[in-house]
C-alpha cells in the first residue's frame, strides 16, 4: 500500500533543511529539529555530555528565560521534549497553529544564542538532575543495567557505541562551562540540524516562517565527520555475568547488525522479528509456550548509522529452571533459522505486524514529524515515511535467512546474564 | 533578532461526535470516524466490579482476561496468536477497578476479520489447562517484578496504608501471591460464564471509518453473541473505605537503596464531584505536572533532587485518589517530604492569576492533539463507557474550565488535600525513619520489602 503524505523540502543559504508536511486534520502544528550530535560523538572521559547539554537547553538562551521554554510554551498549549540518543539529539513541540512562530523563535533563541545564559548555577542544577535521572533509569531498577552492559559487550572499546548516552557521572562532574561552550561551537548550528514541520501550516508558511527566525543564525556548527565503517559480526561469544537481587535470572543475547536504512538491516531485523520479537516468534513458541521454561521473550532492533546496529533478544528465565539450559535451546533456534530461514507464514507474519505498527507510528503528527527529520538528517531520505513499508515488503524469505546467517550465529552473539542471587546469599 | 512573536488564540474545541448503534444482543456501539487514522482502534469494555470477585481467588477477572484468547472453541491458543498475527492486529486485555477491557488495533482493510476474533475470545474461550498453568505462573513472576520495582511497590504500599484492610481496593487488583495460587480452571470458567456476556457491554470503533458500515459489520460480527447466563453485579455505591489509620508514613525497607520512590496521596474525587471534574486536572498540572509546576519549580529545578515528580487525580467509579509520585536522591528523603506536603499544601491558600490560566490552557488547548489519533479518542470513549459516561463528558469539561478562577480551584481542592497526607517512601529506612518521625505528619511504620 503506498503512502503518499505531502513532503516539500528546502535548505536556507545557511546549510538548515527545512521539511514541511502539511496536514489539516488538526490545527496544530508540530515542530521537530534534529542535531547531528548524539553519544557517538563524545570521546572517552566526555561521555554523557550530549545529554547534559540538551538538559541545558531548557535552562535560558538569549531571549528567553530559565525554564521559560517548557512554561510558555505548554501554557499556549504546547506538548513537547527533546531526547537525546546514540546517534543525535532531537527537539520537539506540538502547538496550536497559532503559536508555532512562537516555537519557532524560541527555538531558534536556543539554538542559535545559547550560550549567553549557560551558567555555572544552571550546570551544577542540571547535572545533579541527569544524576537522579541516571538513579532512576538505571541504578535503582532491577537489570537497569542491562542494557548498558550490553553495549559494552557487543561495541569495542571506543566505539562510538560502546558507551551509554547517559555517560558516565565522573565524566559530567567533570565537565565545566567551557566545555559547554565548545561543545555548543562545535555541533550546532542550522548547517548541522533538520528542522522538520508538519500540520496545519502551507509549504509557504513554513518555508517563510524558517526564513524568518533560523534564518539570520550562522552556519556555526563544525562540519560533521563521516561515518565509521560498518563492523562484522562478533568473531567468537561474548559473555557477562552479574549476579544481583533481582526477582529471576534474564539474559540478554546481543548481536551486531547491519547500519540502518539498508536492505541487509530489514532482513536482519525481519529475522529478529520471527525468531524473538513476535508473538508467534519460534522463541516465544517454544521456550514460553511449550517448554514454559521462560516467563516472557522479546526481541529489538535498534538501526544506528555509525557502522552498526544492534539486535537483541530478551529471555525472562521461570523459576526454577537453568539458565545456561534455556540459552542452549535458544541457540538450536538461531541455528535452525539461520540454516532454514523463515517460512512462508511467518513473513507474512512478520510484514503485518510492521505494517501495523508503522501506520500506528505515522498516524500522529509528532511521530511522523520525527520519522522524517531522522531519515533527512542520518539517512539524505526525504520520502522514507512514505516508501519504508513497500521496501520492507519487496523483502524476500531468502535475504531474512542470509541476514541470519551472517549476522545472527550463535558464534556471533554476547549474553549479558543477569542472575538471581541465591536465597541465603541475599537474606 | 526578531521580536518574540504574537500568539492567535485557537478556536474552541469539541471531541468528535460519534454515531451510536444498538447491536441486535445489546451492545452498545459507539463509532468514531477520523480521516487518516488508517489503523482502526476498538476498544471493548464490560462495567464489571472486582467486588465480583471471590475473596479466596482474587486476581481471577485479570487472569480470566488474559486467557481470552489462549484457545477458543475453533482454534488452539497457537492458531489463535498466528491468525491475529497474520491479520496484523495487537490485541490485549485486562482488568481495572472499574471493569473489563478488550482492546485491539488494526489497519482498516482487516476491521471485519478483527471483529470476527474478537468475538471468539469474548465468547468462546475455552481456557485449556496447561495455558491456565502458564498464567498463573507468569502471574506470580509478575507479583515478584513488582514487588522489585520500586514505583511498583509503593503504589502496592499505598493502597494497602491507605484504604481499610477489609475494602478490595487496599489489595492488588491482579491479585496477591496467595490468591493467585488458589485459582482453579474450574473458577475461571465459572467466573467468564456468569460475569462475562454482552449485557453491558460498549465497543468503542474508531479510525478512518469511510465507506464501511460500520453499524452493520459489528451486527454481524458482535451482535449474535448471547450469554444466558451472564449475571450483573452492581459495583458499591460509596467509594471505599479510607482506613482510620491512613494518615501515617510507611517505609518499604531496602537497604542501600540510591533513591528513595515517594507516593504522597489522599482521597480524591470521582468524576461525578459536587462542583464539576474541570477543576482537577488544572490542579494536578499546577501543583505536579510539568518541570515548570510548584512541586518539580522547587525539588527539581532548585534543589535538583530528583528528575521528576507527578500529581494527579486518579478517579474510580466511586470516589478516588489525589497521588503524588516520583523519586528522590537517598540523601534529600527527609527533606523532600517535608518540602513536597508543603508545596502541596500550598494549594488551599490560592493560586496566582497566570498559574490558573497556564493549567486551564495547557488541558483545554492541547485537547485537539490529544484526541488527535485513533487510539487516543478509543481510549478515551472507552475509559468513560466503564464509567457510565460519554464522550460530551470530555467536551463539557473543556467548556467549564474556562472559567475556573483561583477561588474555584481552592474550592475543589480543599474538598480533598485536608493535610492528612498517607505517605509511602521505598528506600533506606534505617537512615531516615527517626528523621521522617520528627516531621510530625503521623506515626512513622517500617515494614520489608
Amino acid at each position: 500500500m503506498p503512502l503518499d503524505y505531502p513532503i516539500h523540502e528546502k535548505t536556507l543559504a545557511n546549510g538548515l533543511r527545512v521539511v514541511v508536511s502539511p496536514d489539516t486534520s488538526v490545527p496544530n502544528v508540530t515542530v521537530n529539529l534534529w542535531v547531528n550530535v548524539g553519544s557517538r560523538h563524545e570521546s572517552p572521559g566526555r561521555t554523557g555530555f550530549a545529554h547534559l547539554f540538551e538538559h541545558l537547553m531548557f535552562q535560558g538562551s538569549r531571549n528567553v528565560a530559565s525554564g521559560e521554554h517548557f512554561a510558555r510554551l505548554m501554557a499556549e498549549g504546547g506538548r513537547l521534549n527533546a531526547t537525546t540518543w546514540f546517534d543525535r539529539t532531537n527537539y520537539f513541540e506540538t502547538v496550536p497553529r497559532g503559536a508555532y512562530e512562537l516555537a519557532l523563535w524560541m527555538e531558534a533563541d536556543r539554538h542559535g544564542h545559547l550560550l549567553d545564559a549557560v551558567n555555572q548555577e544552571n550546570l551544577d542544577n542540571q547535572r545533579d538532575v541527569v544524576k537522579e535521572e541516571k538513579r532512576q533509569r538505571y541504578d535503582n531498577v532491577p537489570y537497569g543495567h542491562a542494557l548498558i552492559e550490553t553495549y559494552a559487550a557487543v561495541f569495542p572499546p571506543e566505539h562510538p557505541y560502546h558507551h551509554p548516552t547517559i555517560g558516565s557521572m565522573e565524566d559530567l562532574d567533570a565537565a565545566s562551562v567551557e566545555d559547554v561552550h565548545a561543545f555548543f561551537r562545535r555541533f550546532y548550528g542550522p548547517n548541522n540540524t533538520v528542522l522538520t514541520l508538519v500540520g496545519d501550516l502551507t509549504p509557504e508558511e513554513g518555508f517563510a516562517a524558517a526564513e524568518r527566525y533560523f534564518g539570520p543564525l550562522p552556519a556555526s556548527a563544525e562540519p560533521p565527520r563521516g561515518n565509521v565503517d560498518q563492523l562484522g559480526p562478533l568473531t567468537e561469544p561474548v559473555r557477562v555475568e552479574r549476579v544481583e537481587d533481582v526477582p529471576n535470572d534474564r539474559l540478554h543475547v546481543a548481536f551486531r547488525m547491519p547500519v540502518d536504512n539498508t536492505e541487509e538491516y530489514f532482513a536482519a531485523s525481519l529475522a529478529l522479528d520471527v525468531i524473538g520479537g513476535l508473538g508467534t516468534s519460534r522463541l516465544v513458541q517454544r521456550l514460553v509456550r511449550r517448554e514454559q521454561v521462560a516467563n516472557a521473550v522479546q526481541a529489538h532492533s535498534m538501526g544506528f548509522v555509525d557502522g552498526v546496529s544492534l539486535g537483541f533478544i530478551v529471555l525472562d528465565i521461570a523459576d526454577g529452571q537453568d539458565p545456561d539450559e534455556v540459552e542452549s535451546r535458544a541457540v538450536e533456534e538461531l541455528e535452525r533459522f539461520a540454516a532454514e530461514g523463515p517460512t512462508a507464514v511467518e513473513m507474512e507474519s512478520a510484514l503485518a505486524q510492521a505494517e501495523r505498527s508503522w501506520l500506528h507510528a505515522l498516524a500522529s503528527q509528532e511521530e511522523r514529524a520525527d520519522a522524517i527529520s531522522q531519515h533527512v538528517l542520518l539517512h539524505d531520505d526525504l520520502q522514507f515515511i512514505n516508501t519504508y513499508l513497500d521496501r520492507l515488503t519487496a523483502i524476500t524469505a531468502a535475504q531474512v535467512q542470509a541476514a541470519a546467517e551472517r549476522w545472527l550465529q550463535p558464534h556471533s552473539r554476547a549474553v549479558v546474564a543477569h542472575l538471581a542471587e541465591a536465597e541465603e546469599e541475599a537474606a | 533578532m526578531n521580536a518574540r512573536p504574537d500568539v492567535i488564540p485557537p478556536q474552541p474545541w469539541a471531541f468528535p461526535e460519534p454515531t451510536r448503534h444498538v447491536l441486535g444482543n445489546g451492545i452498545s456501539l459507539v463509532a468514531y470516524d477520523i480521516p487518516g487514522q488508517y489503523v482502526v482502534s476498538v476498544r471493548t469494555v464490560l462495567p464489571l466490579p472486582l467486588s465480583a470477585e471471590p475473596r479466596e481467588v482474587e486476581g481471577i477477572a485479570a487472569i480470566t482476561s488474559r486467557l481470552l484468547d489462549e484457545g477458543t472453541a475453533r482454534h488452539t491458543s497457537e492458531e489463535f496468536a498466528e491468525l491475529l498475527e497474520r491479520k496484523g492486529i495487537a490485541l490485549g486485555a485486562g482488568m481495572t477497578d472499574s471493569g473489563l477491557s478488550v482492546d485491539l488495533d488494526v489497519p482498516k482493510r482487516r476491521l471485519s476479520e478483527a471483529l470476527d476474533l474478537l468475538r471468539q475470545t469474548l465468547a468462546d474461550p475455552v481456557f485449556p489447562q496447561a495455558e491456565v498453568t502458564r498464567h498463573l505462573k507468569t502471574r506470580l513472576a509478575e507479583i515478584e517484578q513488582e514487588r522489585a520495582m520500586a514505583p511498583h511497590r509503593a503504589a502496592r504500599e499505598f493502597i494497602a496504608t491507605f484504604f481499610d484492610g477489609s475494602d478490595r481496593a487496599s489489595r492488588p487488583s491482579a491479585g496477591t501471591a496467595e490468591s493467585v495460587s488458589a485459582i482453579t480452571r474450574e473458577a475461571i470458567v465459572d467466573f467468564h460464564r456468569r460475569l462475562i456476556g454482552p449485557q453491558g457491554m460498549t465497543v468503542v470503533i474508531a479510525g478512518d471509518l469511510s465507506g464501511l458500515d460500520v453499524g452493520a459489520l459489528a451486527d454481524e460480527q458482535l451482535g449474535g453473541w448471547q450469554s444466558q447466563a451472564q449475571e450483573r453485579v452492581e459495583g458499591s455505591a460509596e467509594p471505599p473505605r479510607r482506613s482510620p489509620e491512613a494518615r501515617r508514613i510507611v517505609l518499604v525497607d531496602r537497604p542501600g537503596s540510591v533513591q528513595s520512590e515517594l507516593s504522597v496521596g489522599c482521597a480524591g474525587p470521582d468524576r461525578r464531584v459536587e462542583g464539576g471534574w474541570a477543576a482537577y486536572p488544572v490542579l494536578a498540572f499546577v501543583l505536579g505536572g510539568s518541570p515548570s509546576a510548584r512541586v518539580d519549580a522547587v525539588l527539581r529545578e532548585e534543589k535538583g533532587y530528583t528528575y521528576g515528580i507527578r500529581s494527579g487525580f486518579r478517579p474510580r467509579r466511586r470516589g478516588g485518589l489525589f497521588l503524588t509520585t516520583g523519586s528522590v536522591r537517598a540523601d534529600s528523603t527527609v527533606e523532600s517530604v517535608r518540602l513536597l506536603l508543603e508545596i502541596l499544601e500550598s494549594g488551599r491558600e490560592g493560586f496566582a492569576e497566570d498559574e490558573v490560566r497556564a493549567g486551564v490552557d495547557f488541558i483545554s488547548k492541547t485537547a485537539p492533539g490529544r484526541f488527535a489519533t485513533a487510539d487516543a479518542v478509543a481510549d478515551e470513549a472507552a475509559t468513560l463507557a466503564l464509567d457510565g459516561l460519554t464522550t460530551e463528558f470530555t467536551t463539557g469539561n473543556l467548556t467549564a474550565m474556562q472559567d475556573l478562577d483561583s477561588d474555584a480551584l481552592v474550592r475543589a481542592y480543599s474538598r480533598w488535600a485536608d493535610g492528612e497526607w498517607t505517605v509511602v517512601v521505598v528506600g533506606d529506612a534505617s537512615l531516615y525513619a527517626e528523621q521522617l518521625k520528627e516531621l510530625g505528619r503521623g506515626d512513622v511504620t517500617v515494614v520489608p520489602n
